[in-house]
Formats: C-alpha cells, structure tokens, sequence
C-alpha cells in the first residue's frame, strides 16, 4: 500500500495535469523517477489510487460545469425518446457522446498493451515532447488562420477571439467531434494529454480558446468518471483507508477545480504555447536525467 | 435528417449482440478480451450494457419518422 503523504501528493500531482494540457499520466510516470520517489505507476497499489483521484476530478468538472450537465442530461434524454436533436443542448449531448465512445471503445480493447508502457518513462518522455509539438502545432495553424481572416477582413479586433467567426462548442459538426474523438484516444499513451489532443483539436476546427478548453472538459467528464467507476468493483485490500482515499479525493477535486478555473481565465487572452514549451522541456529533462 | 430503415435495423442487430455479450460477461467466467485467468469480468460487462443502450438510442435516431404537419 502507498503511504498517505505520497498518495496526497500524486493527487494534487494528478489535480493540476489532468485538466492543463500537460498529460497527467505521463507525469505519473517521469515525475516519480526525475524527483528520486520510490513509486512505479505499473504497482497494483496504484490502481486503486488512480480511480479515487479519477473519481475527485470528475466531481470537480461535474461541479464547474453543474448547469451544463443539467441541461445536456435532461437535453439526451429527450433527444433519445424523440430520435430527433431539436436544440443546442440536446445537439451538445449527441456531440459529447458521439465525442466520447471511440476513445471508449479504443482506450478498453487496448488497456493491456498500453499499461505495458506506464512503467517506460522514457517513452512516456518522448510522448511528452510530442504533446509539447501537437500544441505548438494547433496554435502556429491559429496563428496561420487569424491572419488570413484579418487579411480577408481588414478589421482590426480588440482580440482575435472577438471574431465572430470562430464558434462556440455548440457550433461544431458531428464530423468533426468523431475526428476530435478519435484523436482523443491518443491521450491513452502516458505523456500525450487529453484535455490537450482536445483542445488543440477544438482550436483547428476553429473554436475559441476558452470555448475550446469547455468542449475539452466536457468531453473529458464521462472519460474520466468512467475510468474511476469501472476500477471501483476491482478495489480490493490495495486500496487506501477509507480517509486517506477521502482526503485524497478532496485534494485531486479542490486543485483540479482550481486549475480549471484558472485555465479558463487565462485563456481568454493567452495561449497554449507555455503548455507546449513545458511539456518539450519535461520531456527532455526526462530522457537526459532517467535512464 | 431522413431516416434509414436499414441502418436502424442494423444499429438493432448491434444492440442485441452487445446486450448478448453483457450476460455473457455478467454470467460466465472467461478470458475473452480480458486479461488475466477466467473470471466474471463486471467492467467488460458494464461497457457492454452502455454499448447496447447507446446502440438503441442510435437505431431510433436513425429510423425513418413520420413528417408531422
């Protein structure tokens, strides 16, 4: 069993990655060994961890965004009786749920051989890097395209997200949230994160930034409340005391929460390219210090 | 969006094998798609039953509706 202070330190650890866009897993993996901590994502005793954590971020998102899953609740269900999406809402509940089940269906059927690479943090430094290139990448193609519409427009904007041309979630295809879902799946390999795959996604199908990081904490929910429900039947005498887990819990929702929060409030003028610099920087410190 | 009476019968034909493996799974000790030895593997059979309801909320998405005026 892993002791108190180290499982609350893995979920402020897990509270802060999970929803910045720097890959939680990958720093479950090269944090532990780049600071000297005697832990091993692969151990059994993490399991039952990792699905308290889970289950203190979900209630954190669920919490932020209380009103939205009020309405994209009520939104499903009547879009599932009726066999029809008549408004945003019950059109944001289809998204979310189109968005979701390939990374299900991929992130199931390949859980064993990925685990494989939970105890490699060098690969898991690599993917980092690659995380660090995919953020880089969405915001040089925003870059890209804001000129272009400036060009076009000829119009100058306080801050090129008062564009009206770039949408809310509510505006994106079916399409493109089965292709942002697919992408998703990739945050299944340690190092490459969820909430950035997504929102790098988002920004390419031109989203705002802070619109972009709502559809990427919308989209992670069910992700992530499912991945610490599913592992709840399994938790068994690796599991931490009834308090600790508490505590643990609380910890991973406050900071999640938190950082949230903060990253909306940042987005709203800044951009993902610190999150990039970071991730590479991580990743390199990773492959020149771990061996 | 017009409907597609095929494509709702075979989201049905879906459902039906996704809830036929979530007995499966609820019922019978197995290795399949599963790691590990034979066992009742609850979380296959959790994803399995969520499968088949998403399944059938889809068929009825995509059977042809009558227009109403």
């Amino acid at each position: 069993m892993l002791s108190a202070g180290l499982i609350l330190f893995l979920a402020a650890l897990q509270g802060v990655t999970e929803l910045f866009p720097v890959s939680s897993l990958g720093h479950a993996v090269v944090v532990p060994p780049l600071i000297g901590l005697n832990f091993r994502e692969t151990s059994p005793a993490f399991v039952p961890v990792l699905a308290i954590l889970h289950l203190g971020t979900a209630a954190a998102l669920l919490f932020l965004y209380r009103r939205d899953w009020a309405r994209i609740i009520v939104g499903f269900f009547r879009a599932a009786v009726r066999g029809r999406v008549s408004d945003p809402d019950e059109r944001l509940a289809i998204m979310l749920i189109v968005g979701t089940v390939p990374t299900g269906i991929i992130g199931f059927l390949l859980q064993d051989p990925l685990k494989s690479l939970f105890g490699d943090p060098r690969a898991a430094s690599v993917f980092l890097i690659v995380n660090g290139g995919i953020l880089f990448a969405a915001e040089m193609f925003r870059r890209r395209d804001e000129r272009r519409r400036a060009q076009v427009s000829a119009q100058v904007l306080a801050h090129e997200e008062d564009d009206p041309a770039y949408e809310r979630v509510e505006g994106l295809s079916l399409r493109t949230t089965v292709i942002v879902g697919v992408f998703q799946a990739g945050a299944l390999l340690p190092g490459i994160s969820r909430s950035g795959i997504t929102m790098a996604a988002g920004l390419v199908a031109g989203l705002r930034h802070e619109e972009a990081a709502r559809f990427s904490f919308l989209l992670a929910t069910p992700i992530i409340l499912a991945a610490g429900l599913l592992e709840v039947p399994t938790l068994g005498s690796d599991a931490p005391t009834l308090l600790v887990a508490i505590a643990a819990a609380v910890v991973a929702g406050l900071v999640a929460y938190a950082s949230a929060r903060f990253l909306l409030r940042y987005l709203r003028l800044g951009r993902l390219d610190p999150f990039a610099y970071y991730c590479a920087a991580l990743g390199a410190a990773g492959l020149v210090f771990i061996h | 969006m017009r409907g597609s009476r095929p494509l709702a019968l075979a989201l049905l034909v879906l459902a039906v094998i996704f809830a036929l493996a979530a007995v499966f799974y609820f019922t019978t000790k197995t290795s399949f798609l599963a790691s590990g030895p034979p066992a009742i593997h609850v979380k296959h059979a959790i994803v399995f039953t969520v499968l088949t309801l998403l399944a059938v909320v889809a068929a009825n998405f995509a059977r042809p509706k009558s227009i109403q005026a």
